[in-house]
């Protein structure tokens, strides 16, 4: 535990140093800051969409800086051979690859909780006091965000950067709309086509369930029982694709 | 107990773009012995990077077995014991080097009451603790070969496996590298090293594996490279006729004319006095006399950086002329 640990910070480190998270944070507070200025509308308008607006450039930057620095982490340190010198120490490849994945997850709550912060910084000058439904939103984002990246990085156990953002942003792409594949296989597809809809859908990540984006705009009721579960439901697949990712890390060689 | 044993290691590497398999290695078989230290000598390509990855477990043999104190390689036990230096070190380049230290110090499972101050000795020991601020991203080449070198003995493991340690370093810094070293042995620990720096190699190891085109020609035990030590004397002297030396071919193994000079290889120290004196006898004039050591170098030369395919008997003790004791090294 002290080695994923170890192994987390110094990705975090890593990362944070690498200044990708100035960029992220700086490129989601312009997009907020501009939906605050650009729309002439009333006042409660208005901040339905620095809402919209913010919790979707929360949603979309968490997932690209997951995507970005999950792919590039672990090929870079495979591809400088910098990994030598952690796994012929005593650290087990399952415990770097867990290390790894949770020091870009702390990246990505990092650019997250800073968007969050300057959104309702956005939200409280405007005279509206943040809901607590934004904040639930921003959570699930948060939880959807560390889902594409155990993806990214089970992908980059085995592929080039470059393909492994690919696969992984199709991922998230047919994640978020699996539901309606599987309706929509269900209702014009023959018995195949069905059987591969159904696969998907259990072996895609459901994305609806991370968003709640449309609830906290429109300040409708939201349960805290489905929050819960969207974290169960979580912690379940970023665990199940890491054991997939150390089956395949495990068999790697690195000459 | 041996700190490594390697027995009949194989490993074939699949080209990029063909799927037709070059075997690099071809039955590697050679143990380190605990406590000794041993020099793993052979060309570019040999395999000698291939072979210590595969000892460290970062790649697998095709077959054979590899054991690190008796443990099969890459298992967790094996790898607290064993400080490794890779061939070309990257280092995390966003790290100060004492960041970089804790680190490493971590994995290893240093406890980390005991981190900080071994970290103040390891960089009092490779000389760097006026950098320990600095970013990796800022060293030189020798700086990081010195940090990398660092990094492996952090957690004074029982064996080190220092892939040319000493590459990219100065004399000085060689010089450092070189008492580590010495200081490690001296404190019992296992030393396995490639190198292509032959008097440092010389200097240090007990025993020399020697490998080529993937299998390990010869090993040099201590006492063989000790008699490589004891050579033949070279005498130039000027005014040397054909002639003069009829009668001393049991001392005199070569007599070659060079300009005026003509330089006299004497088979050994014994001989010497009665060549001398002929050469006297004879008018001619001794100009110098040099003990000749057939050193590492030679052996290099003659056994390894020669060409695989003549399959000519091998001539022991070599009759090669070679350099004198004084102008060995670079
Ligand atoms: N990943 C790889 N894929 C294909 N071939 C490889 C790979 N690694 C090494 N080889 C080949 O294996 C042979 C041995 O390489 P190795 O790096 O072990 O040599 P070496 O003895 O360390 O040489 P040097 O003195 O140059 O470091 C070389 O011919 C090299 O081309
Ligand atoms: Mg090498």
């Amino acid at each position: 535990m002290r080695r994923v640990a170890a192994v987390a910070i110094n990705t975090f480190r890593e990362s944070v140093r690498e200044r990708i998270l100035v960029v992220a944070a700086a490129f989601g507070a312009v997009l907020m800051g501009g939906s605050v200025f650009l729309s002439p509308l009333a006042v409660g308008a208005r901040q339905k969409i620095v809402m919209d607006v913010g919790l979707a450039a929360i949603s979309i930057v968490g997932v690209l800086a997951a995507v970005f620095l999950g792919g590039t982490l672990v090929h870079k340190e495979v591809d400088r051979k910098a990994i030598y010198l952690v796994l012929t120490r005593p650290v087990s490849r399952s415990a770097y690859l867990a290390g790894k994945l949770a020091g870009v997850v702390l990246a990505v709550s990092l650019i997250v909780a800073v968007m969050a912060v300057v959104l309702a910084a956005a939200l409280v000058l405007g005279n509206v006091a943040p809901r607590p439904a934004v904040f639930a939103a921003v959570y699930l984002s948060l939880l959807e965000a560390a889902v594409i990246a155990s993806i990214v990085v089970f992908f980059s156990t085995f592929t080039t950067p470059m393909l492994a953002s690919f696969f992984a942003l199709c991922c998230f792409a047919a994640g978020s709309l699996s539901n309606d594949l599987r309706v929509f296989a269900e209702k014009f597809g023959g018995a195949g086509t069905r059987i591969a809809a159904d696969a998907f859908y259990y072996l895609l990540p459901n994305l609806r369930v991370f968003n709640l984006r449309h609830e906290a705009v429109h300040d409708l009721p939201f349960r805290a029982v489905d929050v819960a579960l969207a974290t169960g439901y979580a912690a379940v697949y970023v665990a199940a694709v890491l054991c997939v990712a150390c089956l395949v890390f495990r068999r790697r060689e690195f000459a | 107990m041996n700190a490594i044993s390697v027995s009949g290691v194989t490993k074939s590497f699949r080209g990029d773009m063909s799927l037709k398999k070059r075997e690099v290695l071809r039955g590697v078989t050679f143990e380190a012995r605990s406590g000794e230290a041993l020099g793993f000598l052979g060309s570019n390509g040999a395999g000698k990077t291939t072979s210590i990855k595969i000892i460290l477990g970062l790649i697998r043999a095709d077959g054979g077995t590899v054991e690190l104190f008796g443990r099969p390689a890459g298992c967790r036990d094996a790898a607290s014991r064993t400080g490794y230096l890779p061939e070309m070190p990257y280092f995390y380049p966003h790290l100060t080097l004492a960041e970089f230290l804790e680190f490493c110090g971590r994995l290893s499972g240093v406890p980390a009451r005991d981190l900080a101050r071994r970290i103040d000795r390891v960089l009092e020991t490779v000389d760097l603790a006026p950098h320990r601020g600095l970013r990796l991203k800022g060293f030189s080449k020798g700086m990081l070969q010195r940090a990398g070198l660092a990094q492996a003995i952090l957690h004074d493991p029982d064996l080190l496996v220092l892939d040319e340690p000493f590459s990219g370093l100065d004399p000085v810094g060689r010089r450092l590298v070189r008492d580590v070293l010495v200081d490690l042995k001296a404190r019992g620990k296992t030393i396995f090293f490639s190198s292509h720096i032959l008097p440092d190699m010389e200097a240090l190891c007990d025993r020399v594996a020697i490998i080529r085109d993937g299998v390990i020609a010869k090993t040099l035990g201590l006492d063989e490279l000790v008699r490589l030590g004891e050579g033949r004397i070279e005498i130039t002297a000027r005014g040397v006729r054909p002639g003069t030396l009829a009668g001393l071919d049991e001392c005199v193994s070569s007599a070659a004319p060079r300009g005026e000079e003509t330089f006299v290889v004497v088979r050994e120290q014994r001989f010497v006095r009665s060549v001398i004196e002929r050469l006297y006898e004879r008018g001619a004039d001794v100009i110098s006399v040099a003990g000749v050591r057939r050193s590492l170098e030679d052996i290099f030369m003659q056994e390894i950086a020669r060409p695989a395919w003549p399959a000519r008997a091998e001539t022991p003790g070599g009759e090669r002329s070679s350099e004198p004791a004084a102008f060995v090294g670079f």
